[in-house]
């Protein structure tokens, strides 16, 4: 790097820009002071203790898993055989319906909460609960069809054939062959689908409900009323969960492969 | 007996392209037939629609005699190789060949027996408890024909099975596939584009182009009397004449010779001019250009010994001449 | 397409066409309440209107700064990751991938305890004595500029990182055996060649950067009202739905429009 000094710097600023702010979240959840300020006055556990003690954050919080395992659930079930058509079925028009299925993709996320607001809460007086699940399910169908895709499109399909060739039926070899092979992508799809549920914040805006909130959201409202380090340790309880997760990730299926998955 | 298998009038037609035209086969028991052509001339589509993969556009497919057409790969009871060998990567060498055991339902000893004993006869003993990834190209191949034939199929299907190996390594498997096949008895159906591969292996040799059968016969049969030119032409028949009479007629370029032949059987002299030599060691290639009995000027090709052509440089006229034994006449 | 195939399919499309397609297209044609010829009269009102005007300014603008600092600093990033091996390399790659999997609401607080009142910087700045009253810096455009950066490099260096792997080292070897400097290799051969990613990055760091929520809310308050948080405003404080609408068809518009572009670049760039 010391022949490149140019492209050297500006990766540094990149670096600071993207890392340093988190760990100055971190540095303020461990103050003993009661606002939001730098230096942190003193050390201390007590914002931890406040922010777990602290019913909104834990009830959206539970809200928000529940929701995230919801969500991802059903956008595999309903992805994965989507998915099998599109690459192994005879279809016209292959392209438009995989397209279709990535479509979410592409419109803003806060353009499609305000459109299930509007017109499935409002307009259809369904509760919020069916329309985040909805919503996110329909957010996660992308993911689904596409890191599961890419797994399907490496798997030779003489596999399957020889699969039936020795015995199996369809079904069966499905089950012993084909979603053997799949699972590093299922495993990629449901990571990447709970996570990205989870810390949703425009498709979930709007659909929020005095009964079930979702953790950012309740987050968001939080800083607006009150300015103390009990948010930052909520940040930094989740950025702990978040590093717990990126560590199976790359132990299990791998960073790259993950992120391969999306970005096409 | 009966045949292992038939195809009678079968077609296959993707869109507007006829892969198979109506062909009319029969595959015979017990030994080793192989379907022959370049790529795209529907050996493979057979081979797939024989094992179930495909089902004809129309025609019927019988195994045993008993019409399968529509009958799906896994009710068949067939042994199939792949080209890429299509081994299951999640599961061990000693799974993958138990695969079709387990889905028969034989109790877990009898499974392990079996297992066993193919290994034993592909060579792999040793491997059992490897993953697919780790073995060469070799043993993979080794891996998918003891998968195949574990199942004590009706048919072994082989398609391209060489193909993917190196030069040294496929000549070894030749031998090797064809011990194996006389120790099982298996009928064994071949699909190959390589002409040494299916003389040396074949009991019986189905030369195809184009969706059709151009022939069948003993790789004897095919390779001393070709029906036609595009036989001719893929089993490496350079010279094409045509006599007084009409005949149509080829040669092999190593069947054609140089100068005045010294006795008088030859059925076949013409003056000729050297246009290019190229020299290769042990024999030297001759192009020469000759007029044929029909008057037409023809390019041949000679393959003749290095020291009979040593004197020859372009533009030395010669005669070229062929023993009648050697000159086979062919459809036009 | 057989009947299996139609199966497979239809329960995936159901859930697909309730959840996102019909929603999506009667927000446009029938917002509650409001005539269906509502939205695209509001549209029109919108966009000859100084005040949504300068909103839609302040997106763009933002978006088209954020776009150049993100492959400004993403795409020298990832050329660093690409060329570089061992330890090192995996460890900032994996540093630089790991905020897409982090909560935008965790990221973007950050910037609070950096530029508030009582934050670090300010405190820098009154400590080595440049200034006794440091100035506003939280709810600035420099603040949402700071936090759309942050937020969207990582997708900025994945990009250009798949592109620039893909171009072969010995390239850059080959242009400088040919006389060409080490800066002069870069930008004739490796910038030409990872163009397609560059155009993926741009694309999808100004999509983001117009349409994102959470950091002109935290950074940009109401004095720097951008699309989405207008909308928000539209939707709960006024229940404007038309208005809301209107404000929804913008921002798509410009997605698409920028992804119609990027699809066009790409094209060019494939048959040139």
């Amino acid at each position: 790097m010391r022949a490149r000094p140019v492209a050297a710097s500006l990766a540094v600023l990149g670096y600071i820009i993207m890392i340093v702010p988190i760990l100055f979240v971190v540095v303020t959840a461990f103050s003993a002071g009661r606002t939001l300020r730098f230096p942190p006055q003193g050390f201390s556990l007590t914002w931890f203790e406040a922010a777990v003690t602290y019913d909104p954050f834990m009830e959206s919080l539970v809200s928000s898993l529940y929701l995230a395992a919801g969500a991802t659930v059903l956008a595999l079930l309903l992805g994965v055989p989507a998915t099998i058509a599109i690459h192994r079925g005879k279809i016209p028009g292959k392209g438009l319906i995989e397209g279709l299925f990535l479509s979410p993709l592409i419109v803003p996320e806060l353009v499609v909460g305000l459109a299930l607001y509007q017109q499935l809460m409002i307009g259809l007086g369904l509760d919020n609960l069916s329309t985040l699940l909805l919503g996110h399910t329909a957010l996660l169908l992308p993911y689904a069809v596409r890191v599961t895709g890419a797994s399907l499109a490496l798997a030779d399909p003489a596999v399957e054939e020889a699969a039936r060739g020795l015995g199996a039926g369809p079904v069966r070899a499905f089950l012993t062959v084909t979603l053997p092979l799949l699972r590093p992508g299922l495993f990629s799809a449901a990571l990447l689908g709970f996570v990205t549920s989870f810390n949703n914040v425009p498709l979930s805006l709007l659909l929020q409900d005095r009964e079930f909130r979702t953790l950012p959201v309740t987050m968001l409202d939080y800083v607006q009323q009150s300015y103390n380090p009990r948010i930052a340790a909520m940040a930094t309880l989740i950025l702990a969960a978040t590093v717990v997760v990126a560590v199976i990730a790359e132990r299990t299926v791998g960073f790259a492969r993950i992120f391969g998955g999306i970005n096409q | 007996m009966s045949p292992a298998a038939e195809f009678i009038g079968v077609t296959q037609r993707f869109g507007d392209f006829t892969a198979v035209d109506a062909i009319d086969l029969e595959i015979p028991e017990g030994k080793l037939t192989t379907l022959l052509g370049p790529s795209g001339c529907g050996k493979t589509t057979s081979l797939r629609m024989l094992a179930g993969y495909s089902r004809p556009t129309s025609g019927t497919i019988r195994i045993h005699g008993v019409d399968s057409t529509t009958l799906p790969p896994e009710k068949r009871g067939l042994g199939m190789v792949f080209q890429s060998y299509a081994l299951f990567p999640h599961l061990t060498v000693a799974e993958n060949v138990g695969y079709g055991l387990k889905l028969r339902k034989l109790p877990r000893a009898a499974v392990q027996q079996k297992v066993e004993e193919t290994l034993e006869l592909v060579g792999l003993a040793h491997l059992h408890k490897s993953k697919p990834k780790k073995l060469s190209g070799g043993q993979q191949q080794r891996v998918a024909l003891a998968r195949a034939i574990a199942i004590r199929p009706r048919l072994l299907l082989l398609d391209e099975p060489l193909s993917n190996l190196d030069a040294r390594l496929r000549v070894q498997m030749r031998t090797e596939l064809r011990r194996i096949q006389a120790e099982t008895g298996l009928t064994v159906v071949l699909v190959t584009h390589d002409q040494d591969e299916a003389l040396e292996m074949s009991d019986l040799m189905v030369l195809m182009r184009g969706g059709k059968i151009m022939q069948t016969g003993t790789p004897r049969e095919v390779f001393s009397r070709p029906a036609n030119r595009f036989v001719a032409d893929f089993l490496g028949y350079e010279n094409f004449l045509t006599d007084q009479t009409h005949t149509f007629s080829t040669v092999r370029p190593e069947h054609l010779i140089l100068g005045a032949a010294s006795d008088g059987s030859a059925a076949l002299r013409l003056d000729a001019t050297v246009v290019s030599t190229a020299y290769r060691g042990v024999d030297l290639l001759v192009t020469l250009d000759a007029v044929d009995g029909a008057g037409e000027t023809v390019r041949l090709l000679a393959d003749v010994r290095a020291g009979d052509g040593a004197g020859l440089t372009p533009g030395t006229r010669t005669t070229v001449s062929a023993a009648a034994a050697h000159l086979v006449p062919i459809a036009a | 397409m057989s009947r299996k195939t139609a199966l497979l399919l239809l329960p995936g499309f159901a859930f697909l066409a309730a959840g996102f397609l019909v929603p999506a297209v009667a927000m446009l044609i029938a917002p509650p309440g409001e005539e269906p010829t509502a939205v695209l009269s509001r549209f029109g009102e919108m966009i000859t209107d100084p005040y949504e005007l300068r909103i839609i300014g302040r997106t763009v603008t933002l978006g088209l700064i954020v776009t150049a600092l993100c492959v400004g600093l993403g795409f020298p990033i990832a050329y660093l990751l690409a060329r570089s091996q061992g330890r090192w390399g995996g460890i900032l790659l994996a540093l630089a991938i790991f905020p897409l999997l982090l909560s935008n609401v965790v990221r973007t607080f950050g910037w609070l305890v950096l530029l508030g009142a009582n934050g670090a910087i300010g405190k820098l700045l009154t400590a080595t004595g440049l200034t006794d009253d440091p100035p506003q810096m939280l709810y600035t455009p420099l603040a949402v500029v700071l936090g759309l950066t942050q937020l969207f490099l990582p997708l900025a260096i994945i990009s250009c990182y798949s592109a620039v792997a893909q171009v072969d080292p010995g390239l850059d070897d080959a242009a400088r055996g040919l006389g060409a400097g080490r800066t002069r290799a870069f930008w004739s051969v490796v910038v030409p060649l990872s163009g397609p990613g560059i155009v993926v990055a741009a694309t999808l760091v100004f999509a983001g950067s117009v349409t994102a929520y959470t950091t002109p809310y935290l950074l940009g308050g109401s004095s720097q009202r951008m699309l989405a948080t207008q909308l928000f405003s539209y939707a709960s404080v006024s229940v404007d739905w038309a208005a809301a609408s209107a404000t929804a068809l913008i921002m798509t518009i410009l997605v698409f429009g920028v992804s119609g572009l990027s699809a066009l670049a790409g094209r060019r760039g494939a048959t040139a």
